[in-house]
């Protein structure tokens, strides 16, 4: 049992206190004192050698600020990567289209009656016809019928249908009378019976072709196939195809025939078909009104108010006539005025109006105000009298916004602004309008200003919140890629250095054979070739880091086995085989810890390396792609020359963030290597 | 010596045997979606000598596409033995030939951007091991630091955008300028030497920073040996201890780089070529790779392949050439 001595406790305690005030006050500090020997602990001998080297020291904090601004930056900033940028501003257009129209729009009213399509296809043409020769009336033979185009007024014409039945025909031609068979020595007649005619043309008809008299009248044949033969009488006079008229209607019949116009006689409307010399004569009857022409347009007082055709119908029938109409319940009055149809609804407001002129924006919508039609109209009515081919003129036009309808303010009416317009008349004769238009356009390759600091791209991005996204993903490839060369890395190495032998042999050639593979070009192909297929841009993403970190692998594995065939010679490798220790556990727990420095130095310049080799691609435009963000995909927006030339706001901060960030690895890389290996520090 | 030399070339042959290989099977796996894509856009163009069917014929009849990987891939390497590389796709001439009307501007551009690198590299590297810590020595370090991260297309980008745009020294890209056809001789050689100027410039900026670290590092290592202690302690003036017995050690490691990067030179420039419009292999391979063209491709990984141990080999067989202590082991 230890025996205690008081005063030898009490001398101690003495010496320890006068040790501890000489080591705070500095006098008599023996070089083995124990508060003169501060001890570290590795990881902080590392951590003070690493900020005593000043350049390591401002990387680390530039690489730390790189962070804060690209992960936690945009938490804070209020734009989003693929946020788009308006801006109003003003753009030169084609606003609208002005002309006379001069052709003729049909307006159903009645749908029952089925027309000739050529009949009313012509209806533009025989209207000019009708107007040229100062008719108003004009008698039209189709496939199905006869037609009559009346005009009921001014501009408009209604396209009647009825029934048309031939009557005779006259002038100088033949008329067929009938076949005859040379088997049945029979005549299939046309028309009107001839006696006598079979025997006369049994004892004349030879040959191909030839004439023959008979009963005064000249009778032509032609032979047809298996002995049979057409015959054709000669015309004199008129020849009646059914019911004979009297002397008056062919007294009127020739008088229409020498003036070459329709004729009617005893209220009925006949009409003349000319074929050559023919004059074939067909009765009209039985006529229903079938369409309304006009060459007006329909101009409501509402912007852009919607009418139907049925209303354009009954407004143009009724002009000329009681004037009222009634459409969809509604009873409208029309009222004809000089050049125009002026239509009032029920309660006497002008509702609308017929005028030749049409004024219509210049993708043909009609949205524009009665009162700019009227104006424009007016303005070219101006410039017509004066001769000149263009005008200009001044008027409030509503502001547009992104999708093409109008803007409005708070209280929801239209926000106008006073533009100058321009006419000009085309070759054509049509007018156009020109103006500067207030537009809602992308707000693209904006200066820096204070709500976009960096500026906006192409796309109308803001260039600050791109970048700052784009640091995300340019540090995250970085990261991802380097985390994954050092997986494959660390297990390959530490395989081959473990076991040597074959195995080591067999890694060491795999190594080999990636170290000699080019791994640009095979990028560039991948990239080139994901573009082909149209891939996803994430999809994208993943393959590109996965395909360089495979490719990357062999330089970490290198090192890894050169530093574990060194390390396994070692003697606490041989405590470790000693105690029984996994084969895994020892070349993972007690070797690769002991590669870590290397491996942290190698991995941080790596990351470097590969925000590169990504921004390279990006730049090339076959890595990530739009509208994914990435330091290198910002660039590639503005590598055009002109671009390059203009916006150099976009282009510089983001290469000089490339080259800052790259640096900044480097300058911790190196730092770390001297701190954790001081020997190695030259 | 020779024993050594036949070793690491059969080793070096037997790498690239299993790189081709590596190649093959990536170009074999292409989706046919794609290759027929571009087979049919190659013959849709104005001009198309082949057919679709036929470009894909030909195709499959030297890449052996229709056969499995391995005989696939002897089929492909039988013929590229004998030389017969196939047309290319996107330049409708033999690969052979687009490769010789092409390689020579990327070794003309390598070359001398290489010299200019040597020349400006190797002493600032030695200058700055010389008097470490100080201001020069921080300097070079910043430098070559700098140079190092810049990429490619950003320094070109300034570069073009300084001399050629702001300053107007230079075309923006392109080989010729627009009177190229104008000029004598002599006057041609200049225009193509002036629009050089600025992809070497770039060139010798990305690679300038690795050498001269190099070059730092390894004079420092000698520097303090023990050996120039020696001399130093002698009495030797300290310039003959510099540029007689620590900067010929110093050339060990450097002529084995160096001459390990001398094949590279053939390579040609990816980027910057591109960047520049200049006609050589890179920008050659840089477009055949855009369109999809895999004789060329091919073609060009098998080359690049070549160089790169072509490289590897030279700094082995030049490190025991320089060294005499390697050769005795």
């Amino acid at each position: 049992m230890a025996t205690y001595n008081l005063n030898e406790v009490l001398k101690q305690r003495e010496a320890q206190k006068a040790a501890w005030e000489a080591a705070t006050t500095g006098k008599e500090l023996a070089l083995d004192d124990i508060s003169r020997v501060k001890v570290l602990s590795p990881g902080r001998q590392v951590f003070k050698r690493f900020i005593r080297n000043r350049l390591a020291v401002f990387g680390s904090l530039l690489l730390i600020t790189m962070f804060v601004f690209s992960f936690i930056g945009p938490l804070f900033y209020s734009y989003g990567q693929k946020q788009i940028f308006y801006k109003y501003d003003r753009q030169n257009v084609n606003y609208a289209l002005a002309k006379e129209n001069t052709t003729y729009n049909g307006y159903v009213l009645d749908e029952g009656l089925t027309l000739d399509r050529p009949v009313v296809n012509s209806m533009n043409s025989n209207i000019k016809k009708m107007q040229a020769a100062g008719k108003d009336e004009m008698l039209v033979l189709g496939d199905n019928g006869g037609y009559k185009i009346g005009k009921i007024g001014e501009a408009v014409y209604v396209l009647s249908a009825g029934k048309a039945e031939q009557v005779c025909s006259t002038g100088e031609g033949t008329v067929k009378v009938g076949s005859y068979s040379g088997v049945s020595k029979k005549i299939t007649y046309a028309g009107e019976t001839v006696e006598g005619l079979e025997e006369a043309a049994a004892a004349n008809l030879k040959g191909k072709e030839g004439t023959f008299d008979f009963n005064g009248t000249t009778y032509s044949y032609t032979r047809g196939a298996a002995k049979s033969y057409d015959i054709f009488a000669e015309l004199s006079g008129i020849s009646y195809t059914g019911r004979t008229m009297d002397a008056g209607f062919e007294s009127a019949l020739a008088e229409a025939v020498a003036a070459g116009t329709d004729f009617s006689y005893n209220g009925e409307s006949y009409l003349i078909n000319k074929e050559g010399s023919l004059y074939n004569v067909y009765s009209v009857s039985d006529l229903k009104d079938a369409r309304v022409f006009t060459n007006y347009t329909l101009d409501t007082m509402e912007v852009s108010g919607r009418v139907s055709d049925e209303f354009k119908a009954a407004a143009l029938m009724a002009a000329y006539g009681d004037g009222e109409f009634t459409v969809d319940g509604q009873t409208y009055t029309v009222v004809p005025s000089e050049g125009a149809l002026d239509i009032y609804d029920a309660a006497g407001e002008s509702y609308a109006e017929f005028n030749p002129f049409s004024v219509r924006r210049y993708s043909g919508e009609d949205t524009m105000e009665y009162a700019l039609k009227n104006a424009v109209a007016a303005k070219i009515e101006e410039m017509k009298l004066s001769g000149v081919k263009s005008g200009t003129m001044v008027y409030d036009l509503p502001q547009q916004n992104e999708d093409g309808s109008y803007s409005r303010d708070e209280e929801g009416n239209l926000i106008y602004n006073e533009t100058e317009m321009k006419i000009t008349q085309r070759d054509t004769g049509e007018y156009v309008i020109n103006c500067d238009q207030i537009n809602y356009v992308i707000d693209m390759y904006a200066a820096p200003s204070a709500k976009h600091i960096l500026g906006t791209d192409g796309d109308g991005f803001d260039v600050m919140a791109r970048i700052m996204y784009g640091g995300r993903v340019s540090l995250m490839v970085g990261f991802v890629v380097v985390f994954i060369e050092i997986l494959l890395g660390v297990i390959m190495g530490g395989i081959a250095g473990y076991y040597g032998g074959w195995v080591d042999n067999l890694i060491m050639r795999m190594v080999d054979v990636f170290y000699c593979l080019p791994s640009m070009p095979i990028m560039i192909i991948l990239g080139a070739m994901m573009d082909a297929l149209r891939m996803d841009t994430y999809i994208r993403l993943m393959i590109m880091m996965a395909a360089l970190g495979i490719m990357g692998w062999a330089g970490v594995a290198r090192l890894v086995r050169g530093q574990i065939l060194s390390l396994r010679e070692q003697e606490f490798m041989v405590a470790t085989e000693a105690t029984g220790i996994k084969v895994g556990a020892r070349i993972f727990r007690h070797l690769v810890p002991n590669v870590m420095p290397q491996l942290i130095v190698t991995a941080t310049m790596g990351i470097g390396s590969v925000i590169l080799t990504e921004s390279t691609l990006s730049f090339l435009g076959l890595g990530v792609k739009h509208p994914l963000a990435t330091w290198g995909t910002i660039i590639n927006s503005v590598s055009s020359a002109s671009a390059m030339a203009h916006y150099a706001f976009i282009w510089i901060p983001v290469g000089l963030l490339i080259c800052v960030t790259v640096i900044a690895f480097n300058f911790v890389g190196d730092g770390l290597r001297d701190a954790y290996d001081p020997k190695a520090k030259r | 010596m020779a024993k050594f030399t036949i070793k690491r070339v059969l080793y070096s042959i037997l790498i690239l045997f299993f790189v081709m290989f590596l190649i093959y099977v990536l170009m074999y796996n292409m989706p046919m979606g794609y290759i027929e894509t571009k087979a049919r856009e190659l013959a849709s163009r104005p001009g198309a000598t082949k057919s679709y069917a036929e470009w894909l014929a030909d195709l499959n009849a030297q890449y052996g596409m229709d056969k499995g990987v391995v005989l696939g891939y002897l089929t492909w390497l039988k013929s590229a033995l004998r030389g017969n590389w196939g047309d290319s796709w996107a330049w409708t001439i033999p690969v052979t030939q687009e490769f010789h009307n092409t390689v020579w501007y990327s070794f003309i551009l390598g070359f001398v951007s290489f010299v200019f690198e040597i020349l400006i590299a190797i002493p600032l590297g030695i200058t700055a091991a010389k008097n470490q810590y100080s201001f020069t020595d921080y300097f070079t370090t910043v430098v070559s630091m700098v140079c190092i991260s810049m990429p490619t297309f950003f320094i070109a980008t300034v570069l073009k955008y300084i001399f050629s745009v702001k300053l107007g020294w230079f075309d923006l890209s392109g080989m010729q300028g627009r009177n190229y056809m104008n000029l004598s001789d002599f006057g041609k050689f200049l225009d193509v030497a002036k629009h050089f100027v600025l992809p070497s410039i770039t060139i010798i900026i990305i690679s300038i920073g690795g050498l001269m670290r190099y070059t730092r590092t390894n004079m420092l290592e000698v520097l303090n040996a023990d050996y120039i202690r020696t001399a130093r302690a002698k009495g030797v003036p300290e310039k003959k201890v510099i540029n007689y017995h620590a900067f010929r050690n110093t050339l060990i490691p450097l002529v084995t780089t160096l001459g390990g990067s001398l094949p590279g030179l053939f390579s040609g420039a990816l980027i910057t070529e591109t960047l520049f419009s200049i006609r050589g292999i890179g920008y050659a391979s840089y477009t055949s790779m855009t369109q999809g063209d895999i004789p060329f491709i091919m073609f060009y990984l098998a080359f690049i392949s070549i160089l790169t141990l072509l490289g590897n080999l030279i700094s082995d067989l030049l490190y025991a050439v320089v060294d005499p202590r390697v050769r005795l082991s």
